[in-house]
């Protein structure tokens, strides 16, 4: 049978949700009977994780090395595509995190392979397999298929439904890349991560950004606070972090972040096109601006004209009553 | 230090595009731009070159308008361009155009091989990696910040859930984001002499490639057709004063779409 091989990222004591997505993909093709579903993890994970993740694969494959105790394109291409040359899968899949747009495209040219970047839907069953990633930051959609195989598929985080139950029992096997020594040249000197319990922008269900409207640094407090009790993050506009209110890493849309979460509250944000490219397969849109004329509003599901300093503060005291937050 | 940067020129995020037929091809609005990342890739090779002396070679991929960005390149201060310049190196996928590119910057001296963290038309984010594989060496993506010593260059660059520090022997890949630099506006003497510098192209046989191994016949995945992205239904203003308005959105999000 015809395998996919799902490349596993996780993040400390958690597989991340582009993967987790991509996992409970793997049990709905399986369960059609023509393709077996194997999971790949590279370098240290905590050991409970491999038996999640054998929930949802037949197999699941922990390639192991000294050279991928920390990550590094090379490393982690050179071991991926090693595996794959020897488990010859039909499809590589991966969640479209920075991680894995670093270093798939390296693993493309190793294997001389295809791949499609930063997926939005997949017809896996299609022969060619067929999918679909936007171009020019959204304003068209292309079908993309692949004549050979493996076909290396990057899908855009929250593009598929998480299952709620998984009950596979694949077998966990451990291997060793034993990547040639000198191999790997990039070093990692430092890495700052962001504060714990901060969901990561590209992969959270809500986000709350901020533009212009919001005047000054200091008030993105609101939107932080309303992020709080929803689990969300908080996104800004390019004049928000060009003016140093945000950092970079915040930045929603063409220059920085392209979002995809089941809902984005635009605060303040008059909704200029370089924006819009970042957030329009988000699922649900609300657009809060004191301009009944903002071009946002062509973009939004609901609109509420009116003061933010208002509606957000009213929004977040009303969230916490119905959801129990003291 | 010698310098290749590797740029693009795009259609301008303003341009109207439309899908022609039933999908088979675009026409777009002849208003272009040099790629916005990789105006930072150009910007950063010439602060390096200022810092420690070189050259910096611009290469891009294309016919038609897309010798633009050289001229762009010129105007703002680099040394010296080439354009792969054939009808075989069009419309290839993230692979060929790596290929091809990989190809050019292997016959030049180079140190560093800088370019945008993906070009805002396609927006693949391929082609810095892969280049650095098909050269066989290390890349950092997305880097704000970049530091040059003793044959090694230390880059910041920006991951998922935060920033990184990461040192790689020299030569190397780096891709740029927003945030490296500050582009600079170039001169007019500048300008006038882009007008007037001579563009030198080079073709598929020059960098020793077959027509099958670029462009769409060496693409390893092919685009079968452009669709239109859904359209939004019309916004539903909520009205009211903030207060009603709030609770109204929030009880419409919650029960009706259950999205939080």
């Amino acid at each position: 049978m015809e395998t996919v091989l799902i490349f596993v990222e996780t993040k400390g004591d958690e597989i991340k949700k582009a993967s987790l997505e991509l996992l409970s993909e793997g049990t709905r093709l399986a369960q059609t009977g023509r393709l077996a579903v194997e999971a790949a993890v590279l370098g240290p994970v905590a050991p409970h994780l491999e038996s999640t993740i054998a929930l949802y694969a037949d197999r699941v494959v922990h390639i192991v090395d000294t050279l991928l105790d920390t990550y590094t394109p090379e490393g982690y291409a050179m071991a991926l595509a090693d595996y794959a040359r020897t488990s010859s899968p039909k499809m590589i899949l991966a969640g479209a995190t920075q991680m894995a747009r670093d270093f798939l495209p390296r693993v493309a040219v190793l294997l001389e392979c295809g791949i499609a970047s930063d997926v939005t839907a997949a017809r896996w069953l299609d022969e060619p397999v067929t999918v679909v990633r936007p171009v020019y930051g959204g304003k068209v959609l292309t079908e993309v298929s692949c004549d050979g195989s493996p076909f290396i598929v990057l899908t855009r985080p929250n593009t598929f439904d998480i299952a709620s139950s998984v009950q596979k029992t694949g077998e966990v096997v451990e291997r060793q890349a034993s990547l040639p020594a000198g191999s790997v040249k990039t070093r990692l000197l430092k890495k700052e991560e962001k504060p714990k319990g901060k969901v990561d922008l590209t992969e959270a269900d809500a986000i709350v950004a901020g533009g212009r409207g919001l005047k000054a640094a200091e008030n993105f407090a609101i939107l932080e606070e309303l992020a709080g009790v929803i689990g969300g993050a908080v996104g800004a506009t390019r004049s928000v972090v060009d003016a140093k209110w945000r950092d970079q890493g915040d930045q929603v849309g063409k220059s920085g972040k392209t979002v995809s979460p089941k809902l984005y509250i635009a605060a303040g944000i008059s909704g200029a096109i370089h924006h819009i490219m970042g957030i329009d397969t988000s699922k649900t849109i609300l657009a809060i601006n004191k301009d009944p004329n903002a071009v946002i509003f062509n973009y939004a599901t609901h609109g509420i004209v009116g003061d933010l300093f208002e509606i957000i503060p009213a929004m977040t005291a009303e969230l916490k009553k119905r959801l129990g937050v003291p | 230090m010698n310098i290749v940067v590797l740029a693009k020129q795009v259609p301008d995020s303003e341009a109207l595009i439309e899908i022609k037929g039933t999908g088979e091809k675009l026409e777009i609005e002849q208003k272009f731009a040099t790629s916005l990342f990789d105006e930072f890739a150009l910007e950063e090779a010439l602060r390096v070159r200022e810092r420690l002396g070189g050259r910096v070679k611009v290469i891009t991929l294309g016919t038609g308008r897309a010798v633009e960005v050289l001229r762009t390149a010129i105007a703002m201060g680099v040394d010296d361009v080439l354009l792969l310049d054939h009808e075989a190196f069009q419309d290839g996928d993230g692979y060929a155009t790596a290929l091809a590119l990989s190809r050019a910057v292997a016959r030049e001296a180079r140190d560093i091989v800088l370019c945008g963290k993906q070009a805002v038309d396609d927006d693949r984010g391929e082609v810095g990696p892969m280049v650095a594989q098909f050269l066989g060496v290390p890349h950092v993506g997305s880097i704000v910040k970049l530091d040059i010593a003793d044959g090694k260059a230390v880059a910041e660059s920006l991951v998922d859930d935060g920033r990184v520090v990461v040192e790689v022997p020299l030569p190397a890949v780096l891709t740029a984001h927003k945030g490296l630099n500050e582009p600079r506006v170039p001169l007019v003497a500048g300008v006038m002499k882009a007008m007037r510098a001579k563009i030198p192209r080079a073709t598929p046989e020059d960098l020793g490639l077959a027509p099958n191994q670029i462009g769409l016949a060496g693409s390893k995945v092919r685009i079968k057709r452009y669709v239109a992205p859904k359209k939004r239904s019309q916004v539903r203003f909520i009205d009211g004063d903030a207060y009603a308005a709030a609770t109204e959105a929030v009880r419409s999000l919650m029960d009706v779409e259950r999205v939080i």
